[in-house]
């Protein structure tokens, strides 16, 4: 499995990038909600909320269950779960050692090309 | 969001126990070799997390030589190890070592045996990483250790590249 390039990932970090939809997402780690309860905590308005709710939809992060009036939502652990976010965080901690590598070997070459000067 | 780096890293999962990170640097295999496995040189591309020192490092790239890295935090007095040995080594080629990592209380936090392979690519040279975890679980508990440490940093930069788009 290599994950880069890959669109769902890509919807996926879209989807938590913004702090409404992260806090969707806590909220329904503690089980089934429904969409006044999701946007009640919010701080904005109901059309708005169901927006966010639609973006983490899009990105197969939650599902929704209409029962009669009521929309319920819970989280879908399976995209979050596949290591995408774990590698991601992974990849940034390597990619951080790899570009100081880049400079050690940089200056390395300079260092070696004044000693080859100088003999 | 493009989650491949300018420079090429490539991370992949071929088996459950299994982690490949694959990067070309632009240097002879020589001089990678000697960055990845000179104490001196370590130091400048182990980074501890933020908080935290190297304080000690030693490293004998030569079958049955010791890998031996050690943190302290800033904080408290935690302190965290690393032991290996190295197991299989063709000078520039490629190195095998095994890695404990531990916490100053002797716990064992996770074990793998990680494996180093240097090729040609042109001027450049291509590293290609295998670590090699007991279990699926501590393969993932690889996955997830820097995530408390990457992830808030993760979020903020997604904020700022996505921002305009949520």
């Amino acid at each position: 499995m290599v994950l880069d390039r890959s669109p769902r990932l890509d919807l996926v970090f879209h989807a938590l990038a913004h702090p409404a939809r992260r806090a969707i997402i806590r909220q329904l780690s503690g089980g089934e909600r429904n969409l006044s309860e999701l946007a009640a905590p919010l701080k904005m308005t109901f059309p708005a909320a169901t927006k966010h709710v639609r973006v983490l939809e899009h990105a197969k992060l939650i599902r929704r269950r209409v029962e009669g009036r009521q929309h319920f939502c819970r989280l879908e652990a399976a995209p979050l779960k596949e290591a995408t976010l774990w590698t991601e965080s992974f990849r940034q901690h390597w990619e951080t050692r790899f570009e100081a590598l880049d400079s050690l070997l940089d200056e390395m070459k300079s260092e070696e090309r004044a000693r080859t000067r100088r003999t | 969001m493009n989650t491949t780096s300018a420079r090429g890293l490539q991370i992949s999962t071929p088996t459950d126990t299994t982690i490949v990170l694959t990067r070309t640097f632009n240097a002879p295999r020589r001089l990678v070799w000697e960055a990845m496995f000179t104490p001196d040189k370590m130091r400048r591309w182990m980074l501890p997390p933020p908080g935290w020192t190297v304080t000690t490092c030693e490293c004998d790239a030569r079958v049955g030589g010791k890998l031996s890295v050690e943190w302290k935090s800033d904080e408290a007095n935690p302190v965290m190890t690393l032991r290996g040995e190295f197991t299989e080594v063709a000078l520039h080629e490629h190195a095998v070592h095994t890695e404990t990592m531990a916490l100053g209380s002797g716990q064992t936090v996770g074990s793998l045996v990680e494996k180093h392979q240097f090729a040609d690519q042109g001027a450049a040279t291509a590293m290609r990483i295998t670590q090699t975890y007991h279990s699926k679980e501590d393969r993932d508990g690889a996955l997830a250790s820097v995530m408390d440490q990457g992830m808030e940093a993760c979020y903020q930069k997604l904020d700022a590249l996505l921002g305009e788009r949520s």
